[in-house]
């Protein structure tokens, strides 16, 4: 198994680390830099959405990904949301309308929720669900999740 | 609705863990790394029924990072069970329990069932030296039929097992045609004649489905022994002491000597009831004297993970009068066990009793048995029993209405239970709330009942409503032991501390308890810190499951808040010169009630009692509580669907739910608990279809993009109410909420297919293919 140096910039800091060559981002982020916050929920089969993080702005899938074709690439997981302890409104909101049970979906939801209002801050209902569609959740039955991506849209 | 008369119970407070879970800083199991921890796998057996004749480890030792394999030769012999509900008891084995499980067995019963483990220093070396594990079987036959295991000459799953004496031990039995266990309720009235008065009789058989409840965190357990031998465990705890308790009667260990310490779940939704793996995972620990972390594989969680309770026949014979008086009711339930009967026994009473509460109390008798096959075990989801009954029985309720010539509804509503009639429990125990009924009006109105049901349906895609009713428990007392607590202290900022330990699974509990402690104590929501999550702080607690949280820990957070607030008040009341009854605390201030400008801040009183020199005291309150009854939550579910009779499809258009949970202490969980039960109940019903080979008992679906959840695009028009009907012997009126969410939806659905397309469908889930396949059938007649 080939291994390389590569530099990681994962909510605005480099990391320098030695990756085996099929290692995936969502392994590097989780087991490497001790982000924990995103998830595994499937097989790495890209079936659930928890691992989603963003890679220039971009929603991505970090258990398909590996970390070699991301390296030097702006990485923004759940940690990296929040900004001097000020919670984004996605995140206000999630609390504030009931959206977090267990939580296990919630840092692949907001971050899928974050693409979708950078990209189109002014969605319909349909809209959302549709952004949505890829991130599983077993709680909530998802009525909170979209009310609360409504309400951060307004603010 | 009831008019708000508190500060903080009835309030949408956000959740206490919410900021946590939103910036990725709660960690959960699968987040929790000691020191020096190895990776746990486990071997699962390719075979539906094998002996294991010769296991030889060495090549897998030999691999450089493993540092243990366990065997059956590793692990304790004892029989136990992994249903953790038996420990609801002092004897710790209950009628409908038996002991058939071991940590690792000399035989296989199912594929997947375990075979051995492995511990090393990451996940890729164990799942390699998983490989190198060489272990020869000798093949039996299976059989993966209920009926067809129970005739004679089928292949025996078990021989001997351990079943409850009558000294409340667990002693030896040979079992007989793969029944694990029969049980049986002990009938009411007179059946028979029951039969005999009515006017048309009604019986139907119902299929139901091993849905999986698929928490998005699979199973992962940690355990690690201190240099004392001293065990503590991480897993996704339900119920840690009942955990404890089996833990220490396998292992034959102190109970004292096992800490079970909870993080954050991913879920629960029953699966953390089960002991299931722990005990492999403590095995590898113990073997190789370092701290292990046992992961299940989304893969694993599928195809070995105990699921939901099936039936297979459920039959459902029901006695009705022309004037709609429901006479008789008798139930006969082939329960799907798997191969260990586990919670099998259990949710079989459940399915067969749970509806009392709904419909009038009629002559009835029901028995279950429950068999043994060569599939995956039957543990526990929520539900537990009630959605199969249901699916059941509000169809043949349909049916009956029909053939009476009566509205569905009026038919419904002319059986209701009412106030005081005998509860779960019997008449001992009698209902002592029920706005039933009032949930059937409100929903009738807004799915649009009147205008909708019963119409002429004509087109390709034809439209129907649908009703169905439940009942459910808060908690299963007296039929078991349902001790909670509660403690609680002041800080000297009159701030409290309030220690509880319902699951983690993310039910919101901490958060209501939060609020029932801060009503009592006129505090303001965020002066309660809430601490839970180590057996060794917390007081003995049951746990959560069969919706006892808010109302029995609830109960004892009320008792432990009363207890700490009178011995607050009592020592204002001697710097203030009155007598302790005279005075109240809100808002963190003591005043007296006759004279409110009279008064003092609540910190005054808690710092001078700290500090002080010669008269030291800090306010505590503490609970070790028990109900005395069991009040049913209800719930009616009304659903329009659209049926496509060329495809089969069926479409949910609407689905209004109403409840009545008593007083929702936080109507957002109540709310949230409503709609994700519903997400599973409509899973249930339509989308969740776990597929078995039949030949090699191997499962299919084994991952989310075969079996199906809903995604947000699956999701209908929504629309929750909450009927709130205090209950008075719940904490500020609350009854039982988890687990009615997830009951309604197939029984709804079905009953909207008939309006909609003139087909009943028995079997879950209702696919196209069941309904093409019975409007095929419909036409030939």
């Amino acid at each position: 198994m080939r291994k390389e140096i590569a530099t990681f910039i994962v909510n605005g800091v480099s990391y320098e680390e030695l990756i085996e060559s099929n290692m995936t981002l969502l392994e590097l982020l989780r087991n490497k830099l001790g982000f924990t916050g995103t998830k595994q929920g499937c097989a790495a089969s890209g079936n659930c959405g928890a691992c989603t993080v963003l890679v220039d702005g971009k929603p991505t899938l970090s258990c398909l990904t590996l970390a070699w074709t991301v390296r030097g690439r702006n990485i923004l997981t759940i940690e990296g949301l929040a900004k001097g302890g000020i919670l984004h409104p996605l995140q206000k909101a999630f609390i504030n309308h009931g959206a977090i049970q267990c939580g296990y979906c919630t840092p692949g939801m907001v971050i899928s929720s974050k693409a979708l209002l950078d990209e189109n801050p002014n969605p319909t209902k349909e809209e959302v669900k549709a952004a949505l569609a890829g991130n599983l959740c077993r709680c909530t039955g998802y009525v909170k999740i979209v009310d609360a991506v409504l309400a951060a849209a307004k603010k | 609705m009831v008019t708000q008369e508190f500060s903080v119970v009835g309030k949408r407070m956000p959740d206490v863990s919410g900021v946590e879970k939103v910036t990725g800083a709660a960690k959960f199991t699968s987040d929790i790394y000691l020191p020096g921890m190895l990776i746990g796998k486990v071997l699962h057996s390719p075979h539906a029924h094998a002996r294991i004749v010769n296991i030889d480890t060495s090549k897998a030792e030999r691999l450089p990072g493993v540092e243990a394999v366990v065997t059956c030769k590793d692990v304790p012999k004892k029989q136990y069970t992994g249903c953790l509900m038996n420990l609801q008891s002092y004897s710790g084995i209950e009628v409908w329990g038996v002991h058939d499980v071991r940590v690792l067995d000399e035989k296989v019963r199912y594929v997947g069932d375990a075979v051995a483990a492995v511990a090393a220093v990451n996940e890729k070396v164990a799942e390699e030296a998983l490989e190198l594990i060489d272990v020869e079987y000798e093949q039996l036959p299976a059989v993966f039929d209920e009926i067809e295991a129970m005739k004679e000459g089928a292949p025996r799953i078990h021989d001997v097992v351990q079943r409850r004496q009558d000294d409340g031990t667990p002693g030896d039995e040979a079992v007989e045609r793969n029944i694990g266990v029969h049980v049986a309720h002990k009938p009411v009235g007179d059946v028979e004649k029951g039969f005999q008065e009515a006017g048309y009789i009604i019986e139907e058989r119902a299929y139901t489905s091993k849905q999986r409840q698929a928490p998005l965190e699979t199973f992962q357990c940690i355990a690690s022994f201190n240099a004392e031998g001293k065990l503590t465990l991480w897993t996704q705890f339900q119920v840690p002491n009942l955990m404890k308790r089996m833990i220490a009667y396998v292992f034959d260990m102190p109970v004292g000597m096992v800490r079970a310490k909870g993080e954050y779940a991913g879920g629960g939704f029953g699966a953390g009831l089960h002991l299931f793996r722990v005990p492999l995972c403590i095995a590898l620990a113990k073997k190789s004297g370092k701290p292990v972390k046992l992961i299940y594989s989304r893969r694993e969680e599928f195809t070995d993970r105990p699921t939901r309770e099936t039936f297979g026949p459920y039959t459902f014979k029901m006695g009705v009068k022309k004037d709609g008086t429901i006479t008789a009711v008798d139930r006969k339930v082939v329960a799907m066990a798997g191969a260990y009967v586990e919670f099998s026994g259990l949710s079989s009473l459940i399915a067969t009793s749970v509806g009392n509460t709904v419909y009038r109390r009629q002559n009835y008798k029901a028995e279950a048995d429950v068999v043994y096959t060569n599939k995956l075990p039957s543990g526990a989801m929520r539900g537990f029993g009630n959605p199969g009954e249901t699916f059941i029985r509000e169809q043949v309720m349909d049916e009956a209405a029909e053939k009476i010539g009566m509205d569905a509804l009026e038919f419904r509503l002319k059986n209701l239970c009412q106030l005081g009639d005998p509860g779960t429990f019997g008449p001992d125990f009698p209902l002592t709330s029920i706005a039933l009924d009032e949930c059937i009006k409100i929903g009738a109105e807004k799915i649009g009942w009147k205008e909708k049901h019963g119409k002429k349906k004509e087109g390709v895609r034809r439209k129907g409503v649908g009703v169905s009713c439940m009942a459910h428990n808060s908690g299963a007392w007296p039929v078991h032991v349902e001790h909670s607590s509660a403690h609680i202290k002041f800080n000297e900022d009159a701030s409290i501390v309030l220690t509880v330990y319902p699951a983690t699974i993310g039910t919101g509990a901490y958060t209501s308890l939060a609020q029932v402690a801060a009503e009592v104590l006129g505090l303001p929501f965020e002066d309660v810190h809430v601490v839970w999550g180590d057996t060794d702080v917390t007081l003995w607690e049951t746990g959560s499951h069969a919706s006892r949280t808010m109302y029995i820990i609830g109960s004892a957070v009320y008792e432990a808040a009363t207890e700490a607030k009178g011995k607050l008040l009592n020592r204002a009341a001697k710097k203030l010169g009155v007598a302790a009854d005279e005075l109240d605390i809100k808002d963190r201030r003591i005043y007296v009630k006759a004279n409110p400008g009279k008064g003092i801040a609540a910190a005054e009183i808690t710092k001078e009692a700290i500090y002080s020199h010669y008269d030291v005291e800090q306010f505590t309150g503490s609970s070790s509580y028990r109900p005395s009854n069991s009040p049913p939550p209800y719930q009616a579910v009304f659903t329009e669907v659209e049926v496509d009779t060329e495809t089969g499809e069926v479409k949910v258009l609407k689905m209004v739910v109403v409840s009545d949970s008593g007083r929702a202490i936080n109507p957002m969980t109540v709310e949230g608990q409503m709609e994700g039960g519903a997400a599973q109940g409509m899973g249930y019903a339509l989308w969740e279809e776990p597929v078995m080979d039949t030949t090699t008992g191997q499962v299919l679906t084994d991952d989310f993009d075969t079996y199906k959840i809903a995604t947000t695009l699956d999701m209908p028009e929504l629309d929750t109410v909450l009927v709130e009907q205090p209950d008075p012997t719940g904490p500020f009126g609350a009854k039982g909420v988890g687990e009615p969410g997830a009951v309604n939806q197939a029984a709804s659905i079905a009953n909207a297919i008939y309006d909609a397309v003139g087909v009943r469908i028995w079997e879950l889930p209702i696919t196209p293919e069941k309904v093409i396949k019975a409007l095929k059938e419909k036409k030939g007649k």
